[in-house]
């Protein structure tokens, strides 16, 4: 099968993808939603490697998320909540060439799809997996979801949200994820970066993004102002974003070094960047291929030979 | 020892789990296969790996019918018991399946130290008047045997068996060693040989009986032995099937065990999935990438998988899900039969959506189902149920070599796998909700799917007029399937009459042998089994009125204020007055005998009223 990565048009190609052939219906998204940036971000790396629209699939649970593929002239799989992951991976080992995208929210990929999201950071099928985390249930009127902070009041947990909530990135991390980088959706030229390093990554790319949402949780993520995060960056990771750069800390950090990974991950400070990357981890999807490739050809006739009575 | 001549007799050997009671049915059959008698094998075994030895639970045991005519099912009640000691035999006489005649053959070498307890079990033999014939593995074998930890004791009774239905040695001794020549070191290959020639001798001398059926089947002929499942994962490679995922779960994980040898030498994946719900998300992404996929699972599996089913059916993706079904609700019996899925199957999912169900009822239908389930499922966009239960699964039985079709798409369907399910081939075109199902990597026809509805362009939509237009579409998939529908095969001769038997799946078997038993007797009855279960044939309800009374047998819960599913169908299908003539949810199979007997009461009674 041919390389996932090498399927820009030839040169010379008559029309060049645009953003307008991305573009489907007007999304049913709440206005100044951060899921227009993300999908916007998505359109962006697509034409900007001319990534052709036949030979790519957005798949995606339930939630507003899980609307994304329907606003992305592609293929597309709205499955049901907390299962993209599963079908995603179907179609990886069914359709090797084809380019796949995971686009999932909070309590879809980390409540009712968590045990999808553990094995599928384990499988490491390459794939690349957005988490849209907004920090609560939005799509259902604001209740309270695995990332919600402590204190944070929903209509589940109206005197105050009471765990404190699951980190991402530090689970992804934890789980044995391959790779994993985190960015905003205000952010768009490190978003679109982020997605750039995690495509051509060769596995399972774990992409965290804080998304705001302005009508349950208007006060989350001060997006106009940039002093409460620093980018992680490296030579190896993803550079920090071009308009925001200069007007907050850069961390360097070696994203092969998971000790370190971990420990930004896990800090009270937010960091945005590539946390950690093995290019090396196996992968289930090639191990089966390789399965086939290597297997001895036979035929059901001759399978038959041994029920021979 | 004397020579009885006999065209059919039915033996158990009954052992601890653990000591090799299956291996010793396994060689068995093969031996008696190889010198042309038709064999039938049901295996009984404890849902857990070593339960404690010498306990009620351990029992671990096969069920064997041999004959000099081809068998369908299991069979009616035993005439040899083998067992290992008193308790595997006291629990298994529970069952009430031996023969008034039945011969036990009672190992005594557990008696030493359990005097009661041998004592009571032939009081009870003795009350069942039963005749037990008492024996003791001898020194020799005893010496050999301890030399072996203890394991070995299958070969002296292998042995026992072989001269009890008159099997020569060097037969037996060919499938030992077929069986363990590559596994077992040569001295101890070489010791459980002299075991079961131990038993063997031992029988020749002390056991004043034996057996002996005719060698029938054509020499010439290519024949095989093989279990339901394993006929199913060969169906699987010849429809063209290029992905099967599964977590396991008995008793269908050995489809997967199958197949993980084979399938990537056909292309095929083997997937397991790290729960069933995963599994079968699985399935329905690589059959929306355009490769056939199948997920194989038992009762709790098929609770687990129903939202994706309805989904598969909304998103118009094909699917093909296997239920090995198995003694139930929740856990249930594991590794006992059931026919009570049937309802989860046809109405599982939430709302109102869209199936097709097949019910096997034997190792070639297990063999044929997968294909047909490919070309339903790829013409209907919706998913295909294959029904199995746990004794079609694991009961061996010898079939001519079938035909292979190799399935590139799923026109390639032949017609002799059609007619052998009863149905004609479908229209050409057939109406989808979305007009637009091509497949990703079709350049310019990009769509999204979707569990929502949507109106014939794909786009979301909850207006009133295309909600109910998407209902009727998905539906007139099954209407199609329900015209195309023949007449399923009448058993024997009786095509009207006073009473019809109907059951679906394994009561084919037992029905059928019940069945034409009555009327060589000259009774009026009429028998009738599903291959295609849901959707059921128009034609049903002109079959039933030709006959005075329709009445089912299922392995099923039913009673006088509960009907059972495949009744409760019938009777919404036909509003024919049907009831379970034999419904019983115990794990065991319902022997022809019974049946025979309940159609004889039932046509006594229809004389009275």
């Amino acid at each position: 099968m041919s390389s996932e990565t090498d399927q820009q048009l030839p040169a010379g190609a008559p029309a060049p993808l645009t953003i307008k052939e991305l573009n489907t219906e007007n999304p049913r998204w709440c206005a100044g939603c951060g899921d227009f940036s993300i999908i916007m971000a998505v359109k962006r790396f697509m034409v900007n490697k001319q990534l052709p629209p036949h030979m790519t699939v957005n798949v995606s649970g339930i939630g507003c998320s899980g609307r994304a593929p329907f606003y992305i002239n592609a293929y597309g799989v709205h499955a049901i909540h907390g299962r993209a992951i599963p079908v995603a991976l179907g179609l990886r080992l069914a359709r090797p060439d084809l380019n796949i995208f995971i686009h999932s929210g909070d309590g879809d990929a980390l409540s009712i799809g968590g045990n999808h999201l553990i094995h599928g950071i384990n499988k490491n099928f390459k794939c690349v997996f957005i988490m849209y985390d907004n920090e609560l249930y939005a799509l259902t009127k604001s209740q309270t979801s695995p990332t919600t902070r402590k204190g944070h009041k929903t209509n589940t947990q109206p005197t105050g949200t009471y765990l404190d909530p699951i980190i991402p990135t530090s689970l992804a991390i934890g789980v044995g994820g391959s790779f994993v980088a985190s960015t905003a959706d205000w952010m768009p030229d490190h978003l679109v970066k982020t997605l750039e390093a995690a495509f051509a990554h060769p596995g399972f790319a774990f992409v965290h993004v804080s998304q705001r949402c302005p009508h349950f949780d208007p006060d989350n993520f001060d997006h106009k102002t940039s002093a409460w995060f620093s980018f992680l960056t490296h030579e190896k990771g993803i550079p920090p974003d071009s308009r925001l750069a200069d007007k907050t800390e850069v961390v360097q950090h070696d994203p092969s070094n998971k000790e370190d990974a971990f420990k930004y991950a896990s800090s009270q400070r937010t960091y945005f960047g590539l946390f950690y990357q093995n290019p090396n981890k196996p992968r289930y999807d090639e191990i089966l291929q390789n399965l086939i490739k290597q297997a001895p050809a036979t035929t059901l006739e001759s399978m038959f030979e041994e029920f021979k009575i | 020892m004397s020579v009885e001549k006999c065209h059919v007799s039915r033996f158990e050997l009954l052992m601890d789990a653990g000591f090799g009671a299956q291996k010793a049915g396994d060689i068995l059959i093969r031996g008696f296969a190889h010198t042309g008698r038709y064999v039938y094998i049901e295996p009984m075994f404890p849902a857990e790996i070593s339960p404690p030895i010498r306990t009620r639970a351990a029992l671990s045991g096969v069920i064997v019918r041999v004959a000099d005519f081809d068998l369908k099912n299991i069979g009616n009640n035993t005439d040899i018991i083998v067992a290992q000691h008193e308790i595997v035999l006291d629990r298994r006489l529970d069952d009430a399946e031996h023969n008034p005649k039945c011969r036990v053959l009672l190992d005594m070498g557990d008696k030493k130290a359990n005097e009661e307890a041998y004592e009571n079990a032939c009081k009870r033999l003795a009350k069942l008047g039963l005749t037990v014939f008492p024996f003791d593995i001898t020194e020799k074998a005893i010496a050999v045997i301890k030399s072996l930890s203890g394991k070995g004791k299958n070969m002296y009774y292998i042995g026992m068996l072989s001269a009890i239905y008159n099997v020569a040695e060097e037969v037996m001794l060919t499938e030992i060693k077929a069986m363990f020549g590559e596994k077992l070191e040569e001295d101890i290959l070489n010791k459980n040989i002299e075991i079961f020639h131990c038993g063997y001798d031992y029988a020749k001398i002390h056991v004043p009986f034996s057996f002996l059926i005719d060698e029938k089947y054509p020499a010439k002929e290519e024949r095989i032995l093989i279990d339901g499942n394993a006929a199913l994962s060969m169906g699987i490679i010849n429809a063209g099937i290029k992905l099967v995922s599964g977590y396991p779960i008995t008793p269908a994980s050995s489809i997967l065990h199958t197949l993980a040898k084979t399938f990537p030498s056909f292309g095929g994946v083997v997937h397991q999935a790290e729960d069933e719900i995963s599994a079968i998300g699985t399935a329905i992404g690589s059959y929306f990438g355009g490769v056939p996929a199948l997920t194989a699972t038992s009762g709790p599996g098929l609770s687990l998988k129903q939202e994706f089913i309805g989904y598969a059916s909304v998103a118009e993706i094909p699917l093909i899900v296997v239920d090995v079904q198995r003694s139930g609700p929740s856990t249930g019996m594991p590794t006992k039969t059931e026919q009570s899925d049937l309802p989860a199957a046809v109405y599982g999912s939430h709302g109102d959506h869209t199936k097709v169900v097949i019910g096997v009822g034997n190792v070639l239908d297990c063999y044929y189902a997968p294909a047909l389930a490919r070309y339903l499922a790829e013409k209907l966009r919706l998913p295909v149920f294959i029904m199995s239960d746990f004794n079609m699964a694991n009961s061996y039985k010898i079939i001519k070599k079938p035909p292979v079709a190799n399935m590139k798409t799923a026109d390639d369907i032949p017609d002799y796998i059609l007619n052998h399910f009863w149905i004609n081939r479908l229209p050409d075109k057939i109406e989808m909700v979305r007009t637009e199902q091509a497949v990703p990597g079709t350049p310019g026809k990009m769509r999204r799917v979707t569990g929502l509805n949507t109106d014939s362009t794909g786009t979301v939509n909850y207006f009133a007029e295309t909600n109910q237009r998407s209902h009727a579409v998905r539906n007139e998939k099954i209407h199609h399937v329900q015209r195309c529908l023949k007449e399923p095969e009448l058993f024997g001769k009786v095509k009207e009459g006073d009473l019809l038997v109907v059951g679906w799946g394994t009561m084919r078997g037992p029905i059928a042998e019940a069945v034409h038993a009555c009327q060589d007797q000259g009774l009026s009855v009429g028998g009738m089994c599903f291959r295609i279960i849901y959707p059921m044939p128009l034609i049903l309800n002109d079959i039933f009125r030709r006959f005075k009374k329709v009445v089912t047998v299922e392995m099923a819960y039913g009673d006088a204020y509960k009907r059972t599913p495949l009744a409760m169908f019938l009777r919404t299908k036909t509003l024919v007055d049907v009831n379970p003539m034999v419904c019983r949810a115990t794990g065991r199979p319902i022997s022809p005998l019974t049946i025979r007997e309940r159609i004889k009461e039932t046509i006594k009674e229809m004389g009275k009223t």
